[in-house]
């Protein structure tokens, strides 16, 4: 079954690819651990602002070339029915049966938005901290460097649950197919989100 | 196992479920907390830090060069860092002087020690209060060498190449500043700069070298480090910081 439209998987890999070398960087300027081993600062830096317009450029080009695709697909994530909202009371006792999903189930849907949030925190602080290193008029927002370091903490171990459940857990990885070549074996879909499976008949 | 298989009928009642937009809610929500805190974080975090600064003071050196703990982040521009090796350490100072010297680091220790606490500020953004700071003062140093009329700002080069940054000779005498070989009751660690680092507590970090090697005297102000890659000449820490 086809499952990723070809614009919804480069939208995807833009972001991927840019937040993982974000990250990479970011770490190296934050943790001091990394530090010692790989000290240049410039380099590193413009690593780092690089992806990150690497990833704002990326997204544009994107959503420029298939708004109405991308849009339908922003739409899906956005909507919550009933059983999505069932899944989520689901997801935190872990009683009885799963609630049906349709194309996204409620935990896709959440971890989109979250992470759609944390991009534009991360950006307006870390403009914040590059503006107050040369100009002393930004300086008064004191709290920029703390809030990116707090989307840190959240942004990272959600991607790394995003990947776990990608490449590790048995019974989900297989949606990694989805994303790289475009389809799924409809087995999966009937398992995992019954009423998109259903739809696509 | 509880799952839907045959999941063929739950098509009927997706027609006419109330659908609501709590994607939009999330993401607004993450937006308007991310907001929030650039107008009030530091206050927000001010009121864990008395417990999380306590928990700071138990936990060894060694781990907080490794994990962001104690506030410090460790900034340098070429890898490796330098090392610290007691027998071949020279400190120079030397240019427009009347008495170059080239000081080892027993010459170091047995001059005049003074002490003072005083909080770090990072240009980026990051404070580190009350540091416990040990070393000698630039007076000290200067009535050794004696400046020339002439001299007018002291360039401070690094061991990390091509790491200086320089101050006006008016600058190195004020009350707090220092060449710091002790932080915190114990050696400069590597990574804050070992042996000696120059500790200028009035101005932000990129002022305060590490890995202090060679202090030249000169005529003309040459801009520092982060000075040629646009940082302010003037670095006076202001309201900012909270100093």
């Amino acid at each position: 079954m086809r499952r990723f439209s070809r614009a919804e998987r480069t939208a995807h890999w833009v972001v991927a690819v840019t937040f993982l070398v974000m990250t990479a960087t970011g770490l190296i300027l934050y943790l001091p651990m990394f530090a010692s081993l790989a000290a240049d600062r410039m380099l590193w830096k413009s690593l780092h602002i690089g992806a990150a317009i690497a990833f704002w450029a990326g997204l544009v080009a994107v959503v420029a070339v298939s708004p109405r695709s991308l849009g339908r697909t922003a739409s899906q994530l956005d909507r919550f029915d009933d059983d999505d909202r069932a899944w989520l009371a689901w997801a935190v006792r872990r009683r009885g049966a799963e609630p049906p999903a349709g194309r996204f189930n409620a935990g896709q849907k959440l971890n989109s938005a979250v992470i759609a949030g944390l991009a534009v925190v991360f950006t307006v602080s870390g403009v914040l901290i590059l503006l107050q290193e040369t100009d002393k008029t930004f300086r008064g927002v004191t709290s920029a460097i703390l809030v990116h370091d707090w989307a840190t903490w959240v942004a990272v171990p959600l991607v790394a649950g995003h990947i776990y459940l990608a490449t590790i857990n048995a019974s989900t990885r297989h949606s990694l197919r989805g994303i790289t070549l475009g389809t799924v074996r409809r087995e999966w879909a009937r398992r995992h989100h019954p009423k998109w499976e259903a739809e696509c008949d | 196992m509880g799952r839907i298989t045959g999941a063929r009928e739950p098509l009927s009642h997706t027609f006419g479920m109330s659908e609501r937009r709590i994607g939009r809610a999330a993401f607004l929500s993450v937006v308007g907390i991310g907001g929030l805190g650039l107008l009030a974080g530091d206050r927000i975090s001010s009121l864990f830090s008395g417990p999380l600064g306590a928990a700071g003071s138990v936990v060894p050196q060694g781990l907080k060069d490794i994990l962001p703990i104690g506030g410090w982040r460790i900034y340098a521009i070429n890898p490796p860092w330098p090392e610290f090796h007691p027998a071949h350490y020279r400190l120079e100072v030397t240019g427009h002087v009347r008495n170059p010297v080239s000081l080892s680091w027993d010459d170091l220790m047995n001059l005049p020690t003074a002490r003072q606490t005083t909080d770090f500020h990072c240009v980026t953004g990051w404070t580190v209060g009350g540091v416990r700071w040990q070393g000698v003062r630039l007076q000290t140093i200067w009535d050794m060498v004696e400046p020339l009329p002439e001299a007018r700002y002291a360039n401070f080069v690094s061991l990390e190449q091509p790491y200086v940054d320089t101050l006006s000779l008016r600058q190195t005498t004020l009350p707090e500043v220092m060449l710091a070989h002790h932080m915190d009751g114990a050696p400069l660690t590597r990574a804050h700069g070992a042996p000696v680092r120059l500790v200028i507590p009035e101005m932000y970090g990129y002022k305060n070298v590490k890995w202090l090697t060679r202090i030249e005297l000169v005529t003309e102000l040459v801009p520092g480090f982060w000075e040629v890659n646009r940082y302010g000449v003037d670095a006076w820490v202001g309201r900012s910081n909270g100093y």
